[in-house]
């Protein structure tokens, strides 16, 4: 009964670690549409290059912070939380 | 190698050494953070280096394919961006899980540096006021 049980705790951390990693997809369609419309800022005015690029790369780090919180909620997911949880349902049934 | 350097958008280099500086300073904050903490050993260290040079590093990289996108056509340039975020998180992924994997790097020391970008920037336009 103990090993399903520490089972499911690994199952649901690993579930939820895949979960996170959704978010993963939204920075890359996000950066990729400002791109996309900085090209186009770009052709119609080539001198302003220098301050798009600028803008861009910033507006792009940022955007891409977001997967990053995924990332580390999914790496805690599974490095730190089965140890605690594990430790947590042990002390509770007393081994 | 001198040529590859040329090349390179000075936009890009501008603000790539921005980031790096600026994920150093906070480096060395951290190192200070663990050493007041009592925590400080050399695994803190070594997961520092390695969170701060992937973070200076995926910076750089993405100011690359920024530098190679503007060249092309929106959708191939949408597609290039979507590739290389992609590329990029996955690396970022790799580090984080050798960081907690591997004994010789602290976890906590290596994660936290891949957030210094975006301390920096949250900062730029103080810095740039004072500038002003």
């Amino acid at each position: 009964m103990l090993e399903l049980a520490i089972g499911i705790i690994l199952g649901c951390c690993a579930l939820g670690a895949g979960c996170a990693m959704i978010a993963g997809i939204g920075p890359g369609i996000g950066e990729g549409n400002a791109v996309a419309a900085a090209c186009e800022a770009i052709g119609r005015q080539p001198e302003s290059k220098g301050d798009v690029t600028s803008t861009m790369l910033m507006g792009c780090a940022v955007a891409e912070t977001t997967g990053l919180y995924a990332l580390v909620i999914a790496i805690l997911l599974i490095f730190v939380a089965p140890n605690i949880l594990v430790d947590i349902l042990l002390k509770a049934v007393g081994k | 190698m001198r040529d590859w350097f040329r090349k390179i958008d000075p936009t890009v280099k501008k603000e790539s050494l921005y980031i790096a500086t600026v994920t150093g300073i906070l480096s060395l904050l951290l190192q200070a953070g663990f050493l007041i903490a009592r925590h400080w050993d050399c695994t803190v260290l070594l997961g520092n280096l390695l969170g701060g040079i992937t973070a200076a590093g995926n910076f750089f990289l993405m100011g690359m394919t920024v530098q190679k996108a503007v060249q092309k056509e929106k959708k191939p340039a949408a597609d290039l961006m979507k590739f290389s975020q992609t590329v990029r998180l996955l690396l970022q992924l790799a580090v984080a899980v050798l960081g907690f994997a591997l004994p010789c790097f602290n976890g906590y020391a290596t994660i936290l540096p891949l957030f210094f970008p975006r301390i920096a920037i949250m900062i730029r336009p103080f810095l740039d006021k004072n500038k002003q």
